[in-house]
């Protein structure tokens, strides 16, 4: 695992940080520890932090409750589709933890530029653990006229020893949601 | 995919890609035709000297049956060396049984892995014979249906693509979530990327589920003479059709028109599937408000006791409210406590007419669905099959199992009256006494049971 600062600018360290404060919260609300925040033009736009439990609907991750703020601030601006996909086109997503394999298939449909994140997801992971989401599928476009997957780029290991340590904390108190034969979980990110 | 049948059909999508008959791997093997009175002696010293280790689906002895009713038995000795077909690799204790008992061992092919599906197995045993265990993870289905189950199946699904229909003749993918053990309608819900009506805010939430129920009671109605061609080609390669269905075009998002425009939100994400989660989760928090630990049974009992003490226009009002009460009710009479409360949708069954995209299916693992039924494959995103097999990704924490329904083509709209018929039978009948039910016993609400006879 790198050392914090190890090859990042300030500023994604900063973004990391942010992101980081998003997965606090979700650890002081009882959820899995995980955050995120969506940077456009160098600008925080929007964050959001898992809340599955509290929802009881799996998947609200941090990505997908970060992506509903800022589409519904978009659109009370009046904004049209078109010029949505042309700002999401120019996003960057910062998230502690390897977007899972449903949250990666969203960021593509969404059209994000660049996906940063801290630790990898070896279980759900869908940028390049489990599934690589993140490459499009390049393939499909090649055999039919109907435009596919979209591609974003990825990088890793941003603060990645701070996301685990929460998530360890986190899983090493049991995680209280977890249906009775799976408690308690270590090592284990639902996410 | 893509063929049209005259009947229902369940079929199981394996964790595995199907492998095409004749090219399943195979191992050479030594083997001799044996006398039948040594078989047990020879197969117990066999098993001892020469066990295989690496075949445990297969089967030591053939059984052939020759004309005259006459059986010849022959068993496998050991491996044979895969670049050596002489005999004389024989190792030193089986070919001192060999000399024993006279055996004239021969090179024959076995398959080199277990099965995976009953296709599979059945192509096996043309070789040599081995044994098929279907998925033990104890998900119902996948070892074949009953009458009544599949009946039941037939009936959602039906239900599913009814609810796929609108009013503008846009087809959407449609997802219903479903109780299998009472046969209950748990939340239902279509695409809704294009029109996302936040306008009603919770209220909207607690009832949508069952508003659609009425929503799809008339717009079937209304749409027997139109649309008749709208699914027939859904098996066909005229995919094109269907831009409107978020899991097969989820990258469209951006150029699709609004309906109605102005009126309402819309959201790229808000595919089928996800919103039927999101309602279903809604309904987990409004009949079982308390957390797993601490149950909330005040709250219980008011909501019993409030619409036969409270005054008639009170009652009104909590109608719909008790119309998501039912299944509380159902479980106090069912003898279980309320901390009977699922978590998430284990145990529960989801329709889709589409097969789901990436995003959709791995919702469906994060809230534990316990199996996955869907009527027309995805080639360009589906994620339980055409493009990706999540079912068979082992890392994952849960797994669900995965079936393909084949609908006969009077389902999808064709031409004869069966469709007409069928379409009243369940939507019109069932569901209008459902609301009706809902409408004059607001305390013991009959849950949805989409039985047999539709």
């Amino acid at each position: 695992m790198e050392s914090p600062g190890a090859d990042f600018s300030p500023d994604t360290l900063a973004f990391m940080e942010l992101a980081l404060e998003q997965a606090k919260l979700a650890f002081d609300s009882l959820e899995v520890p995980v955050g995120c925040v969506i940077v456009e033009d160098g600008k925080v736009i929007a964050s959001g932090r898992n809340r599955t439990t509290e929802t009881r609907n799996a998947s609200r991750h941090a990505e997908m409750e970060a992506v509903d703020v800022l589409l519904e601030d978009w659109q009370k601006n009046g904004l049209s589709k078109l010029e949505v996909a042309k700002k999401l086109s120019k996003c960057h997503l910062y998230v502690t933890c390897e977007p899972c394999i449903m949250c990666a298939a969203a960021l593509s449909i969404l059209g994000v530029k660049e996906v940063y994140y801290g630790c990898t997801n070896d279980k759900f992971g869908g940028c390049g653990s489990i599934l690589s989401l993140h490459l499009g599928c390049s393939e499909l476009l090649k055999s039919g006229g109907i435009p596919q997957g979209k591609g974003f780029k990825c990088i890793r290991g941003i603060m990645a020893s701070e996301a685990v340590s929460l998530l360890r904390t986190f899983y090493e108190q049991g995680n209280p949601n977890a249906p009775k034969p799976h408690r308690p979980l270590t090592h284990q990110a639902t996410h | 995919m893509n063929k049209h049948t005259d009947a229902w059909q369940i079929l199981h999508v394996p964790d595995k890609p199907p492998i095409p008959p004749g090219q399943q791997p195979t191992v050479n093997v030594l083997a001799s035709v044996i006398e039948p009175k040594i078989a047990n002696t020879l197969v117990r010293r066999l098993n001892q000297i020469a066990p295989l280790e690496n075949l445990r689906h297969v089967k030591r002895v053939q059984k052939k049956y020759h004309e005259g009713g006459k059986t010849q038995l022959a068993v496998i000795l050991c491996l044979a060396c895969e670049n050596d077909n002489q005999l004389d690799s024989m190792q030193h204790d089986v070919r001192e049984i060999v000399n024993a008992y006279q055996l004239s061992a021969f090179i024959t092919k076995v398959s080199k892995s277990a099965a995976s599906s009953k296709e599979e197995w059945e192509e096996q045993c043309k070789l040599w014979p081995t044994s098929y265990h279907p998925p033990t993870y104890n998900i119902d289905g996948i070892t074949g249906f009953s009458e009544e189950d599949s009946q039941s199946v037939f009936s959602f699904m039906r239900f599913a693509v009814e609810l796929a229909k609108s009013d503008d003749g846009l087809v959407v993918n449609a997802a219903v979530i479903v109780d299998p053990s009472v046969k209950q309608v748990i939340a239902s819900a279509r695409d809704e990327i294009c029109s996302w009506n936040t306008c009603n805010n919770k209220s909207s939430i607690q009832t949508s589920s069952f508003q659609r129920l009425e929503v799809c009671n008339t717009c079937s109605i209304s749409n027997v003479r139109t649309d008749d061609t709208l699914l027939s080609k859904a098996s066909t390669s005229e995919l094109g059709r269907f831009t409107g269905v978020s899991c097969l075009y989820p990258w469209r998002w951006s150029e699709q028109q609004l309906s109605p425009p102005n009126s309402c939100y819309w959201h790229p994400l808000r595919h089928a599937a996800l919103v039927a989660i999101e309602s279903s989760a809604a309904r987990d928090r409004l009949l079982f408000p308390g957390s797993r630990e601490i149950e909330d049974k005040s709250f219980d009992m008011e909501h019993i006791q409030s619409p036969s003490t409270g005054s008639p226009a009170k009652r009104k009002k909590l109608d719909m409210k008790n119309v998501e009460d039912h299944a509380k009710l159902d479980t106090l009479v069912g003898g279980n406590s309320v901390s009977a409360r699922p978590y998430l949708c284990t145990g529960y069954d989801i329709y889709l007419v589409w097969e789901p995209c990436t995003m959709c299916a791995m919702a469906l693992v994060h809230q534990r669905i316990r199996r996955i039924f869907y009527a027309f494959t995805n080639p360009n995103a589906g994620a339980l099959g055409s493009v990706h097999r999540l079912q068979g990704e082992k890392s994952l924490n849960h797994h669900y199992a995965v079936f393909r329904v084949l609908l006969p083509e009077e389902v999808m709209g064709n031409k004869n009256g069966l469709y007409l018929k069928a379409k009243n039978s369940i939507t019109q009948f069932e569901i209008r006494s459902f609301i009706q039910t809902i409408k004059t016993r607001p305390l013991y609400i009959i849950p949805l049971r989409l039985g047999r006879n539709a």
